[in-house]
């Protein structure tokens, strides 16, 4: 990836928003080429060595979930999906399938400028490990494997600190129940949601401190969970 | 009459045939059991029954007189025409007279009679005999027919009660097939038009007791044809021993049934008659009351989804259209002369079409999303979930709204996790503290409790604001009713119906009350299942 400017793949098919997402990107001095169909995307995906691709999940050649299966094959480019409210299940089945986020049209500009950077992010940090992850008053030690919450030191179990970490490799991603439930239990127990919401909430009650409005450990429900980033 | 016409014309044409039906109807006088069966046992009692009364006289025949002996006599055969009918109280009868004339009426051991009084005391025996048997027999047939009116009444009954609780077209067809098997014992199939007035099979899974094979053709000629064919003395039409029995109503033809009558026994009593035309005409009320009751439920279900889109349309039109004039104005004035605003005015209108269009947006949501759910049937999409985590999404997503409004939020430790659709039950919280934020001032705080009661969970969420006017608790779930209708405060009045809908499609309830000290409190219960076993070793976990 160059360091100066990424480029960045936009698959969608309504020229209006394309056009729109040009100009909003473009301003911040990214790059982009553009794809109107699900087939363009993907050999631009190939031809153009993009840093990140934007996939709008309507397309009219291709299905969404499709496209980033095929994405996954060639490549691991950070994905970030564009759903409209009716698409629920293909939103968390695309993320499943691998893409990195999602955002719900219609977004604005800014949400969409921190999804991006936080994907930007997640590739810059995937090379330099060892490093202490800091957000708000949360402050964990990943090469000591030591978590703090305002200068005092947390007790996680085993497990609690293996969902941190994944959360803190994704922060201020998505990261699906499947996808947790994968890493941290095995690919037997995708479908144990309930391990899930009863380790998340051991989490919380020892890092947030209203468990009910969380800061940190934010949920979004029917998809999966998200650590706030360090903005 | 018609009606009546017709059913004369089945019974006569149709019936013929005599076989071996199991059906209840078949108790009837003409085919009582005893008078097959022990028809000759009964003429055996007539014939023994004067050798028995000659017994017992023998030995008397000194002391009683000729008369007494008679009597004797007269009381064997009015017991056996009171227990075997009347043919057997006759032979009775013949053979006591010869019997009386031989062995007592002087002189002994010879049929003739020398004194005048024996002969008319015989006569009068003979006389009462056939009265009294007469009598009898009478008041055994008066018992039957009662019987067989009880039967009728009883089967005619048990099919109104059935064909009361049919309902829908499905139901009566299977009433009507299982009764008629049940009263004459035979096979029938209820033929019903489809929309374009052809005669169909029923569309479910024919029952045991249905009759296969019946010929449409005949059937629909029937029902084409009935009004102006069929009449008295015209044949129903019969077909490989298929009986076609026109249904009809006030509104005209309904179907058509078809019994197979070959193995139906002879029923010219004018009691069946009149039943099957009973039984006939309630099969046929019952299929128009169905059809009437499917036709106001239609009519409900599409003046709902009228009133749905009225309320969509005003909804978008007044809720939408604020925000909108705003951004077209700001809009207009950037396009047409940006050049003549300062710094500060620009990015005012700039600011003002970004936060009316996040406006819009958020409205044109949740008018969808009211709109989706209720239209469309509830699909529930279960899961193990935290309660703190639903309530908490909900907060979350009204962040904006909340500002700074104090939110108590009170969930007793350890709360199970609870089997629910998360995103459907997040709509749910999020209506409910939508709600309290809509109808109380900005600073009014809001409580949300839950509590586990055995097998339940209950939750509330509580405003101090002006409350709920008496009587009006139970409307506001209502699908369109709004508190206040014509005021600023947008919706469509479907926010706390999908809130019932979503809870009862969890087996759940949902109620709003006043609190006590002022205020609204919407309480919801859900049920609790038992939650899956989790093994707490963590020993398997690698270093990540």
């Amino acid at each position: 990836m160059t360091q100066s400017s990424p480029l960045i793949l936009l698959i969608e098919d309504d020229p209006q928003t394309r056009r729109f997402l040009k100009t909003s990107l473009g301003g911040r001095g990214w790059r982009i080429v553009e794809a109107e169909s699900g087939k363009t995307g993907l050999s631009m995906a190939k031809s153009e060595n993009p840093d990140l691709a934007i996939l709008d999940l309507g397309l009219p050649d291709l299905d969404g979930v499709s496209v980033v299966r095929c994405l996954r094959l060639v490549s691991d480019l950070p994905i970030l999906i564009l759903s409209a409210r009716t698409q629920e299940r293909d939103k968390v089945e695309a993320l499943d399938a691998g893409a990195d986020d999602y955002l719900a049209k219609p977004f604005s500009t800014g949400e969409l400028d921190a999804r991006l950077r936080a994907l930007l992010r997640r590739v810059v940090k995937a090379a330099i490990n060892g490093e202490t992850f800091e957000t708000g008053e949360l402050k964990v030690d990943l090469a000591r494997r030591k978590v703090f919450m305002a200068g005092n030191e947390i007790r996680l179990t085993p497990i609690e600190y293996r969902i941190l970490h994944l959360l803190i490799r994704h922060a201020g991603l998505v990261v699906t129940h499947r996808h947790l439930l994968k890493d941290v239990w095995g690919p037997d127990h995708v479908h144990d949601s309930h391990y899930l919401r009863i380790y998340m909430g051991q989490l919380r009650h020892k890092l947030e401190a209203d468990p009910a409005r969380p800061r940190y450990l934010l949920t979004e429900v029917g998809v999966g969970y998200r650590l706030s980033g360090n903005d | 009459m018609v009606w009546q016409g017709s059913i004369r014309g089945c019974v006569t044409a149709g019936l013929e045939e005599r076989g071996s039906g199991r059906g209840r109807l078949l108790q009837t006088p003409q085919w009582a059991p005893y008078r097959q069966h022990n028809r000759y046992a009964a003429y055996l009692w007539g014939v023994a029954a004067p050798g028995i009364c000659t017994l017992i006289d023998w030995p008397l025949r000194h002391t009683l007189g000729p008369a007494s002996i008679l009597m004797i006599y007269l009381l064997g055969v009015f017991l056996v025409a009171s227990r075997f009918g009347r043919a057997a109280s006759i032979i009775a009868s013949l053979l006591s007279a010869p019997a009386f004339a031989f062995f007592f009426a002087p002189p002994i051991f010879s049929l003739a009679i020398s004194d005048i009084e024996n002969v008319v005391g015989l006569a009068v025996m003979m006389v009462v005999a056939n009265v009294t048997s007469n009598l009898l027999e009478r008041v055994r047939f008066q018992a039957d027919i009662a019987a067989q009116r009880e039967s009728l009444a009883t089967a005619l009954y048990c099919l109104s009660r059935d064909l009361s609780e049919a309902q829908d077209e499905q139901a009566v067809v299977r009433t009507a097939v299982s009764n008629i098997y049940g009263e004459l014992g035979v096979p029938s199939v209820l033929l019903l038009p489809d929309a374009g007035g052809s005669l169909r099979y029923p569309a479910e899974s024919p029952l045991w007791q249905s009759l296969r094979g019946a010929d449409l053709g005949t059937a629909q000629w029937l029902f084409d044809h009935n009004k102006s064919i069929i009449g008295d003395n015209v044949d129903i039409p019969v077909k490989d021993h298929v009986t076609y029995f026109p249904l009809e109503s006030a509104h005209g033809m309904v179907g058509v049934l078809a019994i197979r009558t070959a193995s139906v026994p002879k029923l010219s009593n004018r009691e069946v008659t009149t039943f099957l035309n009973t039984f006939l005409n309630q099969i046929a009320q019952a299929l128009v009351r169905v059809r009437l009751a499917m036709e106001a439920r239609e009519a409900t279900l599409q003046a709902e989804a009228e009133a749905l889109r009225n309320s969509l349309l005003s909804a978008i039109s007044h809720d939408l259209r604020t925000p909108l004039t705003r951004i077209m104005g700001a809009a207009g004035i950037l396009a047409e002369r940006e050049n003549s605003l300062g710094p500060e005015e620009r990015n005012d209108f700039k600011r003002a079409i970004l936060e009316e269009a996040e406006r819009m947006s958020e409205l044109m949501s949740k008018i969808l999303d009211m709109a989706r759910f209720a239209v469309g049937k509830i699909v529930l999409h279960r899961e193990w979930n935290a309660i703190e985590e639903i309530l908490g999404g909900a907060l979350n997503r009204l962040e904006k709204a909340l500002q700074d409004r104090p939110v108590r939020i009170q969930l007793p430790e350890g709360l199970p996790l609870v089997w629910v659709d998360a995103v459907l039950l997040q709509q749910v919280f999020t209506n409910l503290i939508e709600n309290a934020i809509k109808y109380t001032a900005a600073s009014s705080p809001i409580d949300i409790t839950a509590e586990r009661f055995a097998s339940m969970l209950n939750f509330a969420v509580a405003d101090r604001g002006p409350g709920i006017p008496k009587g009006q608790e139970e409307r506001l779930f209502e699908k369109f009713y709004r508190l206040e209708s014509e005021t600023a405060k947008s919706g469509v009045g479907l926010g706390l119906t999908l809130c019932r809908a979503i809870v009862e499609a969890h087996a759940g309830t949902i109620h709003a009350a006043n609190r006590s000290g002022g205020g609204a409190v919407f309480s919801m219960t859900l049920p609790l299942h038992e939650p899956p076993q989790v093994s707490l070793d963590e020993s398997f976990v690698s270093e990540p």
